[in-house]
This record gives C-alpha cells, structure tokens and sequence, in this order.
C-alpha cells in the first residue's frame, strides 16, 4: 500500500508543480480556460432546462422523451468513457517513459498496475464527468427530485466510470497480450475512427429530424417505438437511468429496477470489475509490458504505391520544394493516426452533401428559387467555416508536423519563406479541390442560377487561399515542434486563434458580398434596375471583399516567415 | 583564411546569457573541439552556427558568407550533426538521405545514388536502407545523421557531442572520418564531453563556461597557460574552476 502511494506521488506533485511555479500554464491561460468551460458548461444547462421544461408540456409523450434523453446521455456517456479508457490505458499502462524506472523497482506488478489504472481512471473520466454535471442540475431543476436524485447521480455515476475504466483496460490488457503495444495502439486508433465515421453516417441516415414531425408517420404506436433508444437490462446505464428516473418521476408506472438495489447492481460491477482486472494483471500485464519495449516493426508495405502517388503529385514543383511534398505525404500515409482521419474527411463530405439532398424546400412558404439561392449564398460561409475547422487540423499543424526533425530544414539552405510558401501551395490545392466540390455539389442539388454558381465558386476559391494562408500562418506563428500526436497541436491556443481569425474572415467576406450578391440576384430574377450609386456599391463590396482576401493570404505569411525565423525552441 | 568566424556572439534566453560575446576564427582544415561543463553553452553556440538559433547579437560568419545576410550560402557550406538524431521515423534511411541531398541543392542522378551508397556502406547501414527509421537503434540513428550532413560534402562540419549513443567500433569509425575529412581540408567544429576525445581528435580547443570563452589553444598551449602538466582532464577541471 505504502509502495502504491509512492507511486502516484509523482503525479500528484507534478500536479501541484505546474499550478503553483511558473513553468504551467499562466493564470490568465487558468482563468480562460475555466471561464470558457464554465460558459460552455453554463450554456448546456440552459438549453437543456429549455428542452425538458418543453418536453414537460408535451402530453402523453413529454415524460417519454426525458426519459429516453436521459438513456441515450448514459449510454453515450458509458460507450465514449470505455473508448477514452481504452486508449489511455494503452499510454499509461504501455507506453510511458516513465514506466520502465516504475518496473526496475521492487515494487510488485499488481501495485504498479493499480496506480497506473487509477491515472487511466482519472485521465479519462474527469472531462466526461464534468461535462455531465450540468446535464443532471438541468433535470434536478426542471423536475426538482430531492437531495437523493443529486447523491445517486453523483456516485452512480462515478460508479459507472468505474466499469467503463475497468472494461476498457481489461480489453487493453487482452489486446496487448495478443499483438504488441504499437500496433494494438494503430488497431484501436483505427477501429475508433471507424466506429465513429459509421456511428455518425448510421444517424444521420436514420435522419432524426423526421422526429419533430410526427406527420411522416402512419401512427402514434411507429411513432413511439422510433423514440425508444436500443437498452439492455444487463447494462449499467440502464440501472443508472431506471433509478435516477425513480427519483424524476416518484409516481411513474415505467419503473423495473429498485433504487437501492440498482446502486448495489452498479458498485458490485465496479468493485468486481477492479478486482477482476488485478488478477488478470496478475498472469497477464507484465508480460505485455514486455512485449511493448520491443523494437517497432521493421517491414513496411505499399511501398511502390507511394511511390507512384509523391511521384504524380510532386512533379509540377521545383525539386527541393517536391521532395518536402514528397516526404509530407510518405509521412502522412505512414501513419495510422493520420491517414485515417481521412476517413472522418469523406464522411463529413457524404453527411454534408445528404443534408442538401433531404432539405425539404418544397415545403416553404418562401418562393423557391429564392430560397435555393439564399441557401447557396448561405452555404458559402457554412462551407467555409467546414474548411476552416478542416484546415486547423490538416494545415495549421502542417509546420509542427515537422517534429522535432525541424532542425534538418532549419539548418538547410531552403530559406523560410520559400519553405512555407512551399507547404502553402501543397495545402492550398487539396483544400480547393474540397471545397469547389462541396459548393459546385450542393449547387447542382438546390439548382441555383447560372449566376450564384459562378460567383460561389469563385467566392469559394478565394475564401480558400485566405483560409489556407490563415492556417500555415498561424501554425507558424504558434509551432508546436514536441509532441506526442499531431492532432493535439490544433487544440492549443494557437489553434484556438486561428480558429477566431478564420472565422472572422469568413464572416466578413460573406457580409460584404450579401449587399451586392441581393441587389444583383433582385436585379436577374425580377428586373428591377440598377443606378450608378448601386452599381458603385457593388464595386466598393467586392472590391473590399479582395482586399480582406489579399489581407488574410499575405500578412499571415509574412508574419508567419518572420516568428519561425526567430523561433528559439 | 578563416573559416569560421564568431564575433560577439551572444544568445539571451529569457534574460539569462547562455552566450556571451563570443568570439573565434577558425581556420581551414582544424579540427575545433568546444568543450565546456554542462550548461555553459556549448549546444547554444553550436546550433546558431547551424542557423538552427537566431543570435540576440553578434555575427556568423561561414566561408566568407554572413549567415544572417545570405543564409542559404552559408548553410550551403555546413553539415550540421545534432546532439539529439530527431529524424522523420516514417521515412527510409534511404528516403531521408535523398530528402536531404534534394534540400541541399542535389538533383536526383546516378552520381548521387552512388554517394548515397557509399556512405551507407561507410556508416555500415547498407542493408537497413529500406527500412523505417522508426525501427533503427539510437545509434545507427545518429551514423544516419552523419550520412546526411556529409552527404552534400560541407566544407564545414557542426558536430555537437559526436560519440553519444555510438559503440566502440562506431566511435572509432566516426574518428577515423573526422580525421579524414581535416586532412581533406574540411573544418570540423566540434562540442564533446569526452576530453579523450577532443585530445585524439582536435588540433585545437576552447573551453566556455557561464557562454564565455575562458581558453583557447593547443593542448600543450592550454597546459603551458595553466602552468600545469598533467592531462586535458586535469586542466579542464583546473580551468572551469577557476572560472567559478
């Protein structure tokens, strides 16, 4: 016992040494960071309280729809907690530096196993249980249960990350007994990109948006057994929903599970789950842990086809800039952490171009050519806030994608300017292939005018090289050379920023082009006459809306060349 | 002629001086050794050289190119050779060294592929060629490093700590490659640790501490300055003490 609390000292004073020295994060970093978890916590309250005081004034169905809500939150809850638990564990477990001075001690395997599990524990559930404590004060306030509502949501809950975290370092501990460590980390990395890309095309295709229109059933029956969310009785969740819902509902027929009895149901599952995996570290973990200290694969594949692909691509460019594309995309196809976010890419296209497809124009009491022309028009600034959240993970991390090898293009002959000038072109060209498909795409699905087709495209293009500029910008402006996964860097406050610039671009380019782009389209569908005064507006407009463009690409850069070449590490 | 030149070189971090106004003239064909104890600098120095660090103050001055006016000339001069071998893992060594001779100015041609063997075989990784430097050991990692700084044939060598991470045999080799190269004209600046080996290796040292300059010489001048005969080690110690 002794041991296992030495063991989790490290961590508990590394914690104290970054919130009172001055080597963490800054008070002021501290202060937005909570406020801004506080806002978001803040908001989610409200719109909930919002939508179950609605649900309450809804007959019949109303305490149905709660309830359901309730479920689909646990279930969600339980399946992401099992998912984060399952790839922290594989880093604390596995893969820390740390570990290997942790395993030189005479410190039992058992003892180091239970510290790590408690980090794994802490590590990915403390966001998640935050998160879901606005969810139940919002039920708390609109239902106003009582104190026990708020005592067996706190530690059902708590219990319920406790079974997640065990199952899913119990699945860790079997997968890296059966494979090595990285490549359990590239199956689990990809299985996770691939259940998310099918769990968000499978709801979106059930479109749930034909719920808030009973209409489009036959019945009352079809229309409440399409609102019941899939649950076994074997789930923790539902034990958790069942009792919580007791306490919402005192007087509610619904009730299969005693409370008492669920809480007992939900400890005694965590508490086995505990001692479970203790044994099976036991026979298994160090064994494991061995086997993820071995060198990492030494044989690749698909070596041609690469080959094949940086030949193709780099050719237009001058050589030493299509060696650094060349190398850019050998890296980038390397490794299953980034690849395979592609997948997330194209199911984000494929939702995008279906909801165009399923808008229910038909049904507006707005004409229909000017709804499909505003939608166009509309589309544009969602199109380009869609690229802008894309570019802050494929092209503001495409500097610190360089690593900590970046010293190799720092100390050749390659000046920065060239360099980054160079990552601009490899980005902006997929980013504009991207976007002129979303918006021609949808263009051809609403059937705008020849007119709104050639100006969002252009509109579109342009937006791109200042959204592009903006990211490789702003990337270098706030490089992140040490890292463990380059998806992290998009997260920092450099990201953060560029996300707020982008977005201030794309609005503002849109609000210059709504006067101009409104007086034209009135002028082509019902005739009305331009003056010389609007015709001068028109001009000013999209004049302005060049210059922001030209603004966005060039200063960025400039910038960008400029803090890279003073970058001190 | 002089070819590395520091005048008044100096790097502030954050309000401490990890190099102050330094200054050195380096003449063709030496082997430099840069010794100094752990945190005086040395890393500093080296990396500025490299174009790596940009310098508070003070000039770089490299086969007669001023690296902050013409950088790209002067790194064209410069294989750099790191303490640390951080390289792009998810590329062959092979990839890597192609990646770097294109970065330096050498198209692909057969030429090129035959150097590109000949220091594979040199740094005896002919046969890890095709694999990921992902699963390549510390020290082949940093022979692969060395590959790449030679592989556009510097007239400069920036090596910072040479002989971590390498064996017996790969030390010896790296040695026998520096001496090889001093006496083809090239110059190797040099930081080490090892006084063992900036006594076999340099024809002359400079000791910093605190990013100051406290000595510089031969060895045999740097023990007549000090008054003393014993061994580099001796005088090293005598040297940075005194310096406290």
């Amino acid at each position: 016992m002794e041991d296992l609390l030495i063991l989790l000292r490290p961590r508990l004073l590394g914690l104290k040494n970054s919130l009172t020295r001055h080597e963490g994060p800054g008070g002021k970093k501290i202060l937005v960071m909570v406020g801004l978890g506080l806002a978001f916590s803040g908001g989610m309250f409200l719109l909930l309280c919002r939508v179950l005081a609605y649900f309450q004034s809804v007959q019949l169905i109303g305490d149905i729809l709660a309830r359901q809500l309730l479920s689909m939150v646990l279930l969600t809850f339980f399946s992401m907690l099992i998912f984060s638990n399952l790839i922290t564990a594989l880093s604390n477990l596995y893969l820390s530096k740390d570990l290997e001075l942790c395993h030189c001690t005479p410190v039992s395997v058992e003892e180091i196993f239970i510290s790590r599990a408690a980090f794994t524990f802490v590590d990915s559930s403390w966001m998640l249980i935050i998160f879901a404590l606005p969810i139940f004060l919002a039920y708390g306030y609109v239902y106003e249960p009582g104190v026990w509502f708020y005592f067996s949501a706190l530690h059902m809950n708590l219990g319920m990350a406790i079974i997640a975290s065990s199952a899913g370092i119990l699945v860790t501990m079997i997968l890296v007994h059966l494979f090595p460590a990285q490549r359990t980390k590239d199956i689990i990395l990809l299985l996770s990109v691939v259940m998310v890309v099918a769990l968000y095309l499978l709801f979106r295709f059930l479109r749930p948006e034909r719920l808030v229109n009973p209409e489009a059933f036959f019945g009352v029956a079809e229309y409440l057994s399409a609102l019941k969310a899939p649950e076994s009785a074997l789930l923790p969740t539902h034990w958790i929903a069942e009792a919580l819902w007791s306490f919402l509902d005192p007087l509610g027929d619904t009730r299969t599970v005693d409370t008492g009895f669920a809480a007992i149901l939900v400890w005694t599952t965590a508490l086995s789950g505990m001692v479970i995996n203790v044994w099976v570290a036991h026979f298994i973990y160090f064994d494991g842990f061995s086997k993820s200290r071995e060198a990492k694969k030494r044989l690749r594949s698909g070596r041609r086809f690469l080959d094949l692909v940086t030949g193709a691509l780099s050719r237009p460019f001058r050589k030493d800039l299509a060696v650094i594309l060349s190398k850019d995309i050998r890296v980038f196809f390397r490794d299953n952490t980034q690849w395979s976010q592609l997948l997330l890419l194209g199911a984000l296209v494929v939702v995008y171009l279906y909801n165009f497809s399923v808008l229910p124009l038909d049904k507006s009491p707005i004409r229909i050519d000017f709804l499909q022309n505003e939608l166009a028009f509309l589309n544009m600034g969602l199109a380009g806030f869609v690229l802008s959240a894309l570019c802050a993970r494929f092209v503001f991390t495409a500097v610190s994608a360089e690593g900590e090898a970046y010293w190799i293009i720092r100390s050749s002959p390659m000046g920065l300017r060239r360099y980054l000038w160079g990552k601009y072109i490899f980005s902006l060209i997929p980013v504009v292939i991207l976007a002129e498909l979303l918006i021609v795409a949808t263009n051809c699905l609403l059937e705008v005018s020849l007119f709104m087709m050639v100006l969002s495209s252009v509109t579109i293009f342009v937006m791109s090289t200042g959204i592009v500029a903006l990211g490789i910008g702003f990337g270098a402006i706030h490089p992140k050379f040490r890292h463990e996964n380059i998806g992290q860097v998009a997260t920092g406050a450099g990201g953060f920023l560029y996300m707020v610039a982008a977005s201030i671009f794309v609005g503002l380019v849109i609000i210059l082009e709504a006067g101009p782009v409104y007086v034209l389209f009135m002028y082509q569908v019902k005739g009305r006459e331009i003056g010389p005064w609007e015709w001068l507006f028109i001009l000013l407009s999209f004049a302005g809306a060049a210059v922001i463009c030209a603004i966005a690409v060039l200063k960025p850069m400039k910038m960008g060349v400029k803090a890279l070449g003073d970058y001190d590490g | 002629m002089d070819m590395i030149q520091l005048i008044d070189l100096t790097k502030i971090y954050r309000g401490l001086k990890a190099v102050d106004r330094v200054n050195l003239d380096i003449e063709k064909g030496l082997c430099f050794g840069f010794l100094g104890p752990n945190g005086a600098g040395k890393t500093t120095t080296i990396r500025m050289m490299a174009g790596v660090l940009k310098p508070t103050g003070g000039r770089i001055i490299l086969n007669g190119h001023d690296l902050a006016k013409v950088p790209s000339e002067a790194k064209q001069c410069v294989g750099f050779i790191p303490d640390r071998p951080f390289l792009y893992e998810k590329l062959t060594g092979l990839e890597f060294l192609q990646f770097v001779a294109v970065l330096y100015g050498l198209g692909p041609s057969p030429s090129l592929e035959g150097e590109i063997r000949e220091l594979l075989e040199l740094f005896e990784l002919s046969a890890w060629r095709e694999e990921l430097i992902e699963s390549y050991s510390h020290g082949m990692k940093q022979r692969l490093v060395m590959c790449s700084a030679l592989i556009h044939r510097p007239q400069i060598l920036l090596v910072d700590e040479p002989m971590v991470g390498l064996d017996p045999k790969g030390a010896r080799l790296v040695k026998d490659i520096f001496r090889d190269q001093t006496s083809g004209g090239k110059t190797i600046f040099m930081s080490t640790h090892s006084l063992q080996v900036a006594e076999e290796v340099c024809d002359e040292v400079a000791i910093i501490q605190e990013g100051r300059i406290i000595a510089r010489g031969t060895t045999g001048e740097l023990r007549r300055q000090a008054g003393m005969d014993g061994n580099l080690e001796d005088l090293f110690l005598r040297l940075t003490q005194e310096g406290d």
